[in-house]
């Protein structure tokens, strides 16, 4: 049994949707089944207006326990740092959030925009927004720092935009089943459990992409997407080639880029010129972004011998 | 009689928190007051950024709609760039946008709508047990059933696009993949299971077929009554309990429609151009205003801001011509002035006129005679229109009367890919001013870009919910939701629940509170949930 409170500020409402489309457990079974007690949520709770309020204000009194904040969409605290430009239920939803974090056993920062302020942030940030417990790459965002929970942990960031389903209720479950001491969170607050594979394990592209073909848009074929159309894949820590979206696929199985999601530089290089759907090169040739963990250099030179005289026979068959 | 304030926050989420201020007087509604109550200002992110950055950006504006966006955005820049889209491409698109929306219409109509049905209001009417008895949230026999299936339509969204919510497949000059055999095969596997644990047995109790016979408001009625199977599916059981619960008596609105039309035909929109768009519809576009249809112009279309939170920009200006916004300060309801700016969201109008945007404006277009053969032409929400006029039951009957033929488009569809075609044309990336459209779950969408030196100069976004939940224009006439208040009749003033059903019909909203103040003493009478 544990009381979960989900709240969304600057929010489009996409983790909300991904959440929906869960399957084992579903949302209805994450509450029957696994004991979760929402006690209330935007779209799905029951109470709300004034007696939202009253809820809010007897979890801030102690009168009602809430074991798991669960926060989508940024912090808005525009303009000036009032936070006016997100009023909820006729307060700044960043002055709820203050509070209720004070009381929190757990807090679960969901998506990239409660994560590190995601796309609101992008310069040049009109609504001032930011994340939970970073803004971007920068540790501190709204709560600061050193920020720990009543249950002794920071924020636990669950990025994506949105987070897959599967993300989001696991860490629900792992909490409601007391198994909270085994999540391990990295650097920036991510569970190890989903975040330390990088998206390129488990493509089935992989192939061409030591083999350095290159892949386009719209093309029969498993090219690799990382040499023109700026797929982030080997360097994003993601498990979305390994569980897959929707039960059926993913991004880069479907032809398109990483977008690079689950990193706190999303959407990368602030969508500058050039920058979307393209490789940044210097001069044209020398990719700007190397796999994760490769020295740029020899990546380089690697990378070149390949193309110049591949090792194995590029794999470019295929089947309508 | 003291007339009443209510104030009612939040009314609910589409791009932000909605609130709503009524006024009543004698037990109806006499002034009403939209506010949108969040603002992320993502025209302004997108401004001097690369020119597609609306790919990644506009889906993320809205979760519920993101693949409606994203149509939207390729769209915008299809005709900016005077790109080649393949016949391939077009329909993918089409299945994108068609699978979105039939995903929308089980989950809004379970997990947002129909619990309002089973309000205690509503306890002495005879369809109430069967109501609360299938539709209250989480228990309810077919609530859990219906949200489960609204996942199925997705799965063949991600099967094209890598995932939902969120992707960015449609790009200008087509989409980026490239699906084989098993993709197709697959999505008609999905999109059958989705009719046979859904669409038929419980929301139809018959077959599609049966269903799309029907032309009028009779046939429907006739429909309901002709066998037990039709009388106690769910949609026999709205019909029947709208209509006793008397959803087809109020929250009529502004009665004049506005739709962008969606699905471009897969042969006839091959060099897209704005001019081009309307004719290469098959859910067709128009404003119908009350009397008669009028062909879509997007430069008739403009916005006001006299009453929105923005300075620096005059009323009625055409989205290219409009500045990017500056934002001006904002209250809480309590504090807002509604002579005043009162809401982030603008007011968008046709020709100078407020429009009802959403699924009842596109089943009105639907009717329009001039419909041309590849468009649909179906004249039932004509007939209903002349005969019942809008309201909250027959906008929710729009809504879900769409489900049967978005599943026979999506097939049809599917069956028309050719495996040997090709699905993207490299486009040439240049300067210039673009316009696309759509229509999202609910309503018209549509995006103005216009690109200079290679980057985003401008990029404006009307959404349904704008269209819908916008205040007062520059001559302070309502928008729709705030004309749709007007003369409701709030039985009880300590639990208007009227108010929360009529905004909830135009789908803008999650959830909804009143707070119910009286004017004189402005203390607080009462709190309910819709």
């Amino acid at each position: 049994m544990a009381n979960v409170l989900w709240l969304q500020g600057g929010a489009c409402s996409g983790n909300t949707m991904s959440f929906l489309n869960a399957e084992e457990p579903t949302v209805v079974e994450l509450i029957t089944d696994f004991g979760l007690n929402i006690l209330w949520h935007p779209t799905t709770g029951l109470q709300i207006g004034d007696q939202v309020q009253d809820l809010l204000r007897d979890i801030i009194a102690g009168k009602v326990q809430m074991d798991i904040l669960v926060y989508e969409g940024s912090l808005i605290q525009g303009p000036n740092n009032t936070g006016s430009m997100n009023f909820f239920a006729d307060r700044p939803m960043m002055e709820w959030i203050k509070e209720l974090s004070q009381v929190a056993g757990y807090v679960v920062a969901i998506g990239d925009c409660a994560t590190w302020g995601g796309i609101p942030a992008v310069p040049p940030n009109p609504s001032e927004s930011t994340g939970l417990q970073f803004h971007k790459k920068q540790k501190g965002g709204f709560l600061g720092a050193d920020y720990v929970s009543k249950g002794g942990l920071p924020v636990i960031n669950i990025p994506g935009c949105p987070a897959h389903p599967d993300w989001i209720t696991q860490i629900l479950v792992a909490i409601a089943v007391g198994r909270i001491g085994d999540v391990l969170i990295d650097d920036f607050h991510r569970p190890k459990t989903f975040f330390t594979d990088f998206v390129q394990n488990g493509c089935t592209r992989v192939v061409n992409f030591a083999q350095k073909v290159d892949g386009q848009f719209g093309q029969k074929g498993k090219g690799c997407l990382f040499y023109e159309v700026g797929c982030r894949g080997p360097l994003t820590r993601a498990s979305c080639n390994n569980i897959l979206w929707n039960r059926q696929s993913s991004k880069t199985r479907a032809n398109h880029p990483c977008l690079g999601c689950t990193e706190p530089g999303f959407p990368h290089h602030d969508l500058k010129k050039g920058s979307v759907f393209k490789t940044m090169k210097y001069m044209g040739v020398f990719p700007k972004e190397v796999p994760e963990g490769t020295n740029k250099l020899a990546y380089y030179l690697e990378a070149g011998f390949q193309k110049a005289m591949p090792t194995n026979h590029p794999v470019q068959e295929f089947s309508k | 009689m003291s007339v009443k304030e209510l104030n009612i926050s939040p009314v609910g989420r589409v791009e932000g928190d909605l609130d709503v201020k009524v006024y009543i007087d004698n037990g109806k509604v006499t002034r009403a007051h939209t506010q949108a109550a969040m603002f992320r200002g993502f025209e302004k992110i997108m401004a001097g950024k690369d020119p597609q950055s609306g790919l990644i950006v506009t889906p993320r504006i809205c979760g519920i709609c993101g693949g409606s966006h994203l149509y939207c955005a390729s769209s915008a820049l299809d005709t900016a760039w005077s790109t080649h889209l393949t016949p391939n491409a077009l329909l993918l698109r089409a299945i994108g946008q068609a699978t979105e929306t039939l995903q929308s219409i089980p989950r809004w109509y379970y997990a947002i709508f129909a619990t309002d049905l089973a309000n205690k209001k509503y306890a002495d009417k005879p369809l109430y047990k069967e109501v609360v008895k299938r539709w209250s949230a989480y228990v309810g026999e077919t609530f859990q059933k219906g949200l489960t299936a609204s996942a199925l339509p997705v799965q063949i969204y991600a099967l094209f696009g890598g995932q939902w919510p969120h992707s960015s497949y449609m790009v200008p000059g087509g989409v980026m993949c490239a699906p084989t055999l098993k993709d197709i095969t697959r999505s008609h596997a999905i999109l059958a299971q989705f009719k046979n644990d859904w669409l038929e047995p419980i929301w139809l109790g018959c077959s599609i077929e049966r269903y799309m016979e029907i032309e009028s408001w009779d046939d429907m009625l006739a429909w309901v009554e002709e066998n037990e199977s039709q009388k106690n599916s769910d949609l026999g059981l709205l019909i029947r309990a709208g209509l006793e619960f008397g959803l087809d008596k109020f929250g009529q609105g502004v009665g004049k429609f506005l739709a962008t039309g969606t699905y471009l035909h897969k042969d006839l929109y091959n060099n897209p151009t704005i001019e081009g768009r309307n004719n290469a519809l098959i859910q067709s576009s128009g404003f119908f205003d009350g009397e008669n249809y009028h062909e879509f112009d997007h430069l008739k279309v403009s916005e006001h801001v006299k009453h929105s939170w923005y300075d620096n920009q005059s009323d009625g200006l055409h989205p290219w011509d409009e500045p990017l916004p500056t934002p001006a300060q904002s209250q809480t309801l309590h504090d807002t002035n509604f002579d005043s700016q009162y809401s982030w969201a603008k007011s968008p109008r046709y020709d100078g006129h407020a429009a009802e945007a959403g699924p009842l404006a596109r089943c009105v277009m639907n009717a329009n005679p001039a419909n041309k053969d590849h468009q649909i032409q179906d004249p039932l929400f004509g007939d209903i229109i002349k005969k019942m006029g809008p309201s909250v039951f027959t906008r929710v009957l729009a809504r879900v009367h769409e489900a049967p033929r978005i599943y026979k488009f999506i097939e049809q569809w599917l069956s028309e890919i050719d495996l040997d075609g090709e699905f993207y044309t490299k486009p040439v990336e240049k300067d210039g001013k673009g316009f696309g459209a759509t229509e999202a779950a609910r309503g018209a969408l549509a995006h103005w870009i216009e690109v200079k030196d290679g980057v985003i100069k401008n990029y404006q976004v009307m959404a349904p919910t704008t269209w819908n939940v916008g205040p007062q224009d520059g001559n302070d006439v309502p928008g729709p939701i705030e004309e749709a208040l007007l003369g409701t009749t709030i039985e009880d003033p300590l639990d208007p629940v009227e108010v929360g059903i009529v905004a909830r019909s135009f789908d803008s909203c999650l959830v909804c509170t009143v707070h119910a103040h009286d004017a004189n003493s402005g203390v607080e009478l009462s709190q309910f949930k819709l």
